[in-house]
């Protein structure tokens, strides 16, 4: 198994739940991480050219980063592991639980992108190298203002300024980079996907921001059709990334799936 | 002894489109709506340009052409259609494709073929150029901006074994292109293939096109930035065991007018720089913000208030003090550009982007006459610069 940068939290006695970011490695900072930490063990991974993970010279596929969180699930203890992924990591999520693993437990998907639905004009997925960054920011929030400060999400170049340290620009550049070369085409989904999700078969949870204008309410109401069984819900108040807007909604409906 | 060569490079930039929809405008590459390029405006400067061409022809001065998309900037847009024109329209001089965008287009065989071809109708006078490209560039091709260092190298190797091999199929399984089944028609008509030029001054790229011998061109470098990438290049080879290289394996691109006076250059010319003070305007994620721009470690530079704004105010005479533009009346232009090759350590192929911004056909084919009448003449027989210095 390749190095990974992990951010681990929680008791090492409770049930795991594995957490694959999006844009940006998980912050510890995030008050719904450490909401999740009370009971649960949290494991948070950057992936590879993420954070501090090192990227190995020749990946550069969505099969690299599925590969890695197999060789993650078979290096977790236990045999019930939930895996919640968020954004282009519920892209990651998603493939993952196609592929199947033993100890994959439970499914939910944030956000997700990674499926094409609409037709060859329509644009599911904003292109998050292709829009300006202000537009980003206002699409990706129910409010912009009211974004933590220290964490960031999409649009994160509208929050650039002299309180932001060289180390955090640094590291959002080499995650922007390395997303990037994941990600910038068939940009954020493999067209494959949709038709393979059928094979998902275990518990998912389709949780998605009301006010996501990255990728819609909609189409994540399309892409829980598409899994058997999967439940679908919305977060008031929240854009692309509920967990960090709206946390207490976010743990409720999670701890709900859960319990 | 050096002779300099003189080449001439138009971009055929469209300055008209009203201001105020540039204004307005997130960027004035990559995304102006196509409504604001009249086609018989753009016809009219097609034959312009191919004119000065054949003058240039006639007066010994070499040509480039280039591409880029979906801009005010450049109509040229596919390299290799225009570099096929000019090789039908011209008879003497070389001809320089700077270059078709490798990094943009999905099967370096087909350029190898697209080039091969223009070999042959030039009857041998094609120089191939390649450029990396960035910036609005990516979005226009839908070409990933990360790893295009690693790409553009890939591509070059191919085309160079597509060009120079004459034995029937090979096949190519690469990192980054597979092709099974490689036997290009024509084959070129120089042997073994046409000349290579890149445009570069990323640093570690300017040694291994040292390494390779490819003739390495700097755009509007200055004098301290050519010199440190032509040193970088020359070490490479001292460190590779290959022979010093001579000045024909360095070039270097600048803005250029020559007229009668001084005074008639400068107020031309300054109708240059509208190259860089309206035809680079460009949306942030597609400048500062597009991954792969700069390494990680650059960003906070990059980012921070005050970095990267364009320019507004250039005046000629600032652009000649950076190195970045010569101008003047013949003797003043021959004494900028001997001056500038003293100060990089040599160069031997000068490029001069004339025809630019708002400056005219009338005035363009005026600045190519004097160019080849009286500036080229004394660009001959120069004695080597390291020999000189040392004299003195």
């Amino acid at each position: 198994m390749i190095d990974l940068e992990i951010l681990r939290a929680g008791p090492e006695s409770g049930d795991i739940l594995l957490l694959i970011h999006g844009i940006n490695p998980v912050s510890p900072k995030a008050p719904f991480v450490a909401d999740l930490a009370r009971t649960r063990r949290i494991i948070a991974p950057s992936h590879p050219g993420f954070g501090a993970s090192p990227l190995p010279p020749d990946f550069d596929t969505m099969y690299d980063l599925v590969n890695v969180y197999l060789d993650v699930l078979d290096s977790l203890p236990g045999t019930r592991i939930a895996v919640a992924g968020f954004g282009f990591g519920g892209w990651i999520a998603a493939e993952l639980a196609v592929a199947g693993h033993p100890k994959l437990h439970r499914l939910i998907l944030i956000d997700a992108v990674g499926i094409k639905i609409g037709g060859r004009e329509d644009r599911d997925i904003v292109h998050m190298f292709n829009t300006n960054p202000v537009e980003l920011d206002r699409r990706a929030w129910h409010d912009p203002a009211k974004r933590p400060a220290g964490i960031y999400g999409l649009g994160w170049q509208a929050a650039i300024g002299d309180d932001m340290t060289d180390d955090e620009m640094i590291a959002l550049a080499r995650n922007w980079d390395s997303l990037c070369l994941f990600a910038w085409r068939p940009h954020m989904f493999n067209p494959r996907l949709k038709d393979w999700l059928h094979r998902i078969h275990v518990p998912t949870l389709v949780l998605w921001g009301e006010s996501d204008r990255i990728v819609t309410p909609d189409y994540g109401r399309h892409y829980a059709s598409l899994i058997p069984d999967a439940v679908f819900e919305t977060i008031p108040q929240a854009g692309h990334h509920p967990e960090l807007e709206q946390p207490a909604a976010f743990i409720a409906s999670v701890e709900r799936f859960l319990s | 002894m050096t002779s300099i060569e003189l080449w001439n490079h138009c971009e055929n930039p469209y300055p008209f489109v009203p201001a105020e929809v540039l204004d307005a405008a997130e960027s004035v590459r990559a995304s102006l709506p196509n409504k604001y390029c009249d086609p018989d405006i753009a016809a009219r400067l097609y034959d312009e340009i191919f004119e000065e061409y054949q003058l240039c022809d006639d007066l010994g001065l070499h040509i480039v052409t280039n591409e880029h998309h979906s801009g005010i900037n450049n109509l040229w847009a596919a390299s290799p259609v225009i570099t096929g024109i000019v090789a039908r329209i011209t008879k003497k001089v070389r001809i320089l494709s700077l270059g078709t965008l490798i990094t943009v287009r999905p099967d370096p065989v087909r350029v190898a073929t697209e080039y091969a071809t223009i070999d042959v109708i030039s009857r041998g006078r094609l120089d191939i150029g390649f450029v990396k490209s960035g910036a609005t560039e990516m979005v226009s091709g839908d070409a990933n901006p990360m790893r295009i260092r690693e790409r553009e190298w890939e591509a070059i190797d191919l085309i160079e074994k597509s060009l120079t091999s004459h034995d029937g199929p090979f096949s190519w399984e690469g990192k980054f292109f597979t092709h099974p089944h490689v036997n290009i028609w024509p084959r070129p008509y120089q042997q073994p293939r046409p000349e290579f030029w890149a445009a570069t001054s990323d640093m570690p790229t300017c040694a291994e096109l040292g390494r390779r011998g490819i003739v390495n061109t700097l755009l509007f470098g200055g004098y301290d930035r050519t010199r440190q990438a032509f040193e970088a290049y020359k070490q490479a080879r001292h460190a590779a065991g290959l022979p010093a290289p001579k000045e024909d394996r360095f070039s270097y691109m600048a803005f250029c007018y020559v007229g009668d006076t001084d005074e008639e250059a400068f107020r031309i010319g300054q109708k240059i720089p509208w190259f860089l003070t309206v035809s680079i305007k460009s949306a942030p994620q597609m400048s500062k913000f597009q991954p792969g721009q700069f390494p990680p470690e650059m960003a906070p530079a990059a980012w921070r208030a005050g970095s990267s704004k364009r320019p507004t105010n250039l005046t000629v005479e600032a652009l000649i003090a950076q190195g970045q533009m010569f101008a003047g009346n013949p003797d003043t232009v021959v004494k900028q550009i001997k001056a500038f090759r003293e100060r990089v350590g040599g160069v031997g192929r000068i490029i001069m982007m004339t025809r630019q911004g708002l400056v005219t056909h009338a005035e363009a084919m005026k600045s190519f006459n004097l160019t080849a009448n009286e500036v080229l003449p004394q660009l001959r027989d120069l004695p080597p610069v390291e020999e000189r210095a040392a004299a003195e």
